[in-house]
């Protein structure tokens, strides 16, 4: 099918998110949308499947106009999108799940289960997607809920293939198959939308790279681009993509873990007997895919979840499962995975979330009553020297930039004296400009000598700034390696399996 | 930019640590220790305890009649003890992951037990005491009511609203219902009107918590207050002056050929008003809709993740509202119901039969068929909270009538399994 899509625009009160875009997929052809966070790409998706209406211009399906109230419309005309968050139902079945919406009925509008899967049967053996119909969406593991995403969008004959930021939440393996199915798809005649931040996907997969940046389109590129070529078209500047680090002058371990043993929140074992030391002068980066129990473990950490056996040692003193209070006093910095979460209180202006964890010491607080001249000063000067960038520091945190919020976090932590300082997550739905940032701010503090401990699904960002690798698997450490190692090999390290 | 702060709700999922499977087994071993020492060693030595099974009432028509059944009461409660705290070691050991089953049935033992011992007499029993026919076909009478108000809990809730608000409904589908029938002398009139006001109710629910995308709660438990005000309100400018208007009236009973003739089961299940067999059927019909059909598929997917339902084209607001409309439409007759088996309109007669309907629902896993189980618990409870008073028990009645909110407690905290509502329950949908 052959989508243009003509001067589309959609404005938010006063802010433009997509502005006159006009683009073209061709029949057969991988189309990438690349673009940072907060660029357009999402709503402009959400309008070519009918989840929005832009408004201005108009949406041409093999030269045809259409127009579309829903996304049901949007189905019926042949499109279909995986979604980022995945548009799946965890406590019905695979089958289920694919029919919504379209289902196969016998009388008295009875679902025909066993059409249902009959007829998944048949698409996962046409496109090679093979997946158990009557399995719980809930029990499989992320990379199977996208294949039921796909074959949900498949199932309906869609000839146009939105795929929204897929690759987020998978293993370096898990990206290279749905390469392999996005392409065998292209190859059968489909168009597929593939939108990513990811410079390496891009070049590795498209026939055509879009760059949009701020709503608007910069330019269309063959995917013989450099990287560095392809960063600065997102950004609109020069960006150094390679994180430049001196030689590790690596000292005694200031955060040692033990036999760590943790439980998740259904109480199953998930971090299964971890020992690591973090030094000070380096940075340990734990890689693994999501899920795999670095959550827990950072949680434990600090002090926010219990320690079932193990002992955590910080700068000499045990801190096993002592409060987060405590812990932090020791002299732990804490960026959380979710920052909106765990990390701030949205709904409080920036200079408060700024003292969250020292409000109650001098100078911000005496006697019991808080100095707010302090606090005000100082989240003038923090917000200066992390160049957070607010209206004003009496601002709600909630209105900041996803990027601006981090700033605020890694200003608040890095402002106290620490032993050891870690991130999880730490560049998570950044843009590029800000990733840069806050990597350039990890590798100063670990020049001046603090103990760093990276926690990250991008394996990018584990190469970039680890001085060594942890990786993290099934809750227990697979091996500790030297960021030399190809990502291959680690990629089979995360996946499990181990040197041979 | 301001709402930032509210969207950032957390989604953990909730399941139960195995603890707590262990905790429950401990609570049913407790429960059954007490009632070894409290209805058996409590007892004395030679106290039987007797039962008739002739229903009182309606003895005439029946072709049957069975003999007193006397037991010594304490070897009988000290083995129905033992029977719960054998459940009880079974759980605390074995851990399954659905003690549901065994946690109700120690619920009815226990309540049995407690009969047998409010009901025993020292020496022979020689004057029959407990008339168990009548124990059940009452209980059966509450539990009606409680079955109404939990499908329509099921209805709104599987959609993704929670309907705090059965009470109110209860109370406007009495309160219409009583002034209908008692004018027509029509229960079918009667039950059509009380449906519409629950309707009525369910819809103002509906548009506050889509419309407006208000906190379900608080919209519900104002619909109740401002019902039970304007019910007191209408009954002293109405109903007292014009008494006519209030007769009270109690539903007929129909008779199922051949069924009704069944000793104990028949008078129970198949001697009842028209009210009880179309709750039947909408049980019956809910369990169908929402777990075999299309219609249901649609609903379910609503309550669980809209995102989803609304990214295949299901209309999340339709289907909410029609839910919601229907579960207010079902409460209404339930308050109709009610109505039919206890007589005139009274303020605050209702007496929060419509939580304990949501409790039953919670309990039930908010499945049609697993409320039912729970409101045959709750009424049977409920029942002898009215009926120990007419006997000699030492025991408060209001102990027992706390027993519906114990083991809801119990179940809410999740002591029993895996409790878990539809994902988006009572999170209100912003289509953006």
């Amino acid at each position: 099918m052959r989508v243009e899509l003509r001067g589309i625009t959609k404005r938010f009160g006063s802010f433009t998110a997509n502005d006159a875009i006009d683009l073209i997929v061709e029949p057969g052809q991988i189309h990438c949308l690349l673009g940072e966070n907060g660029a357009g790409k999402s709503t402009l998706m959400n309008i070519v499947f009918g989840l929005m209406r832009a408004d201005e211009g108009e949406i041409l399906l093999d030269n045809q106009p259409v127009r579309f109230s829903n996304s049901g419309d949007a189905v019926r005309r042949g499109i279909g999108m995986v979604h980022q968050h995945f548009m799946l139902v965890p406590v019905f079945s695979v089958a289920e799940n694919v029919v919504l919406g379209f289902e196969p009925t016998k009388s008295l509008g009875r679902l025909d289960r066993r059409r249902a899967h009959s007829e998944i049967r048949a698409l996962s053996e046409k496109f090679g997607l093979e997946v158990d119909p009557e399995a719980l969406v809930e029990n499989l593991p992320v990379g199977l809920q996208q294949r039921v995403e796909i074959l949900k969008a498949l199932s309906h004959d869609a000839e146009l293939l939105i795929l929204d930021e897929p690759t987020a939440v998978l293993t370096p393996q898990e990206i290279d198959s749905l390469m392999d199915i996005m392409r065998s798809l292209a190859d059968d005649g489909k168009s597929i939308l593939f939108i990513t931040h990811k410079l390496k996907e891009v070049r590795a997969v498209g026939d055509v790279i879009t760059v949009i940046r701020q709503g608007k389109i910069i330019d269309s590129v063959p995917p013989t681009r450099s990287e560095g070529e392809l960063a600065s078209l997102m950004v609109g500047r020069d960006v150094n993509l390679k994180v430049t680090k001196e030689a590790v002058h690596a000292g005694d371990p200031v955060l040692e873990l033990r036999d760590v043993v943790v439980r998740d929140d259904r109480g199953i074992t998930v971090v299964k007997g971890v020992s690591l030391d973090v030094r000070s002068g380096e940075i340990l980066a734990i890689a693994g895919v999501q899920g795999n129990g670095q959550t827990e473990l950072v949680e434990a950490i600090a002090g926010l979840r219990r320690v079932e056996s193990g002992t955590i040692t910080l700068g000499g003193r045990d801190v096993t499962n002592r409060t987060p209070r405590q812990i932090l006093d020791a002299g732990l910095g804490h960026v959380p995975e979710d920052r909106q979460r765990d990390g701030l209180v949205l709904s409080m202006s920036v200079e408060d979330n700024l003292v969250l964890n020292t409000s109650r010491r001098a100078p911000f607080a005496r006697r019991g009553t808080r100095n707010l001249a302090a606090v005000t000063a100082n989240a003038e000067e923090l917000a200066q020297r992390f160049d957070v960038r607010t209206t004003s520091v009496k601002s709600p945190t909630g209105s900041l930039s996803g990027g601006n919020q981090q700033k605020v976090i890694v200003a608040r932590e890095l402002s106290r004296p620490l032993t050891c300082f870690i991130a999880a997550q730490p560049t998570r739905g950044l843009d590029v400009g800000s990733i840069e940032y806050v990597h350039r701010q990890i590798v100063e503090q670990r020049n001046g000598g603090l103990g760093v401990l990276i926690v990250s699904s991008e394996l990018d960002e584990v190469l970039a700034l680890g001085d060594r690798i942890a990786v993290l698997f099934d809750g227990g450490v697979m091996g500790v390696v030297e960021p030399t190692m190809s990502r291959e090999e680690i990629g089979m390290l995360m996946a499990g399996v181990g040197p041979s | 930019m301001t709402d930032v702060a509210i969207t950032s709700t957390s989604t953990r999922s909730d399941v139960v640590p195995h603890g707590r499977t262990r905790a429950i087994g401990v609570l049913m071993i407790i429960v059954g220790v007490f009632s070894a020492w409290a209805f058996g060693l409590g007892s004395v030595a030679d106290a039987h305890s007797a039962f008739t099974f002739t229903p009182v009432n309606v003895s005439s028509a029946v072709p049957w009649s069975l003999g007193q059944l006397t037991v010594l009461t304490r070897p009988t409660n000290l083995v129905l003890a033992l029977l719960m705290i054998g459940l009880g070691v079974e759980v605390y050991v074995r851990r399954p992951s659905a003690p549901l089953v065994r946690f109700s049935i120690v619920a009815a033992l226990f309540l049995i037990a407690l009969l047998f011992w409010a009901c025993r007499t020292p020496g022979p029993a020689q004057v029959p005491f407990v008339n168990l026919t009548s124990v059940l076909i009452g209980s059966s009478a509450i539990a009606m009511v409680l079955i109404y108000g939990s499908l329509s809990g099921v209805m709104c809730e599987r959609a993704g609203v929670v309907n705090i608000a059965i009470e109110g409904q209860f109370i406007a589908g009495a309160f219409f219902g009583s002034m209908i029938d008692s004018t027509t002398h029509s229960f079918l009139l009667a039950a059509l009107v009380g449906a519409l006001s629950g309707a009525a109710l369910g819809w103002i629910l509906a548009f506050l918590a889509i419309r407006y995308l208000s906190d379900q709660i608080i919209v519900g438990v104002v619909i109740v207050t401002m019902m039970s005000g304007l019910s007191s309100y209408l009954n002293l400018q109405i109903l007292t002056p014009y008494p006519n208007l209030n007769v009270g009236n109690i539903a007929s009973n129909i008779g199922v050929p051949l069924l009704d003739k069944i000793p104990i089961i028949g008078p129970t299940l198949f001697n009842e008003s028209g009210f009880f067999y179309l709750m039947a059927v909408l049980v019956a019909a809910v369990s169908f809709a929402l777990f075999k059909t299309r219609w249901g598929l649609r609903v379910r997917a609503v309550g669980e993740h809209p995102q989803a339902a609304e990214s295949v084209g299901i209309n999340v607001a339709r289907t909410r509202y029609r839910n919601v409309v229907l579960g207010g439409t079902i409460a209404g007759v339930g308050g109709v119901a009610f109505m039919a088996t206890q007589g005139q309109f009274q303020v605050g007669y209702t007496s929060g039969l419509g939580y304990v309907a949501l409790a039953a629902l919670i309990f039930g896993r908010w499945k049609p068929s697993g409320a039912v189980v729970a409101s045959i618990i709750f009424g049977l409870s409920a029942y002898l909270v009215n009926a120990l008073q007419s006997y000699n028990v030492p025991l408060s009645s209001e102990i027992i009538g706390m027993f519906p909110y114990i083991i809801t407690i119990a179940v809410v905290a999740g002591l029993i399994g895996r409790v878990r509502p539809p994902a988006a329950d009572g999170v209100p949908y912003r289509r953006d």
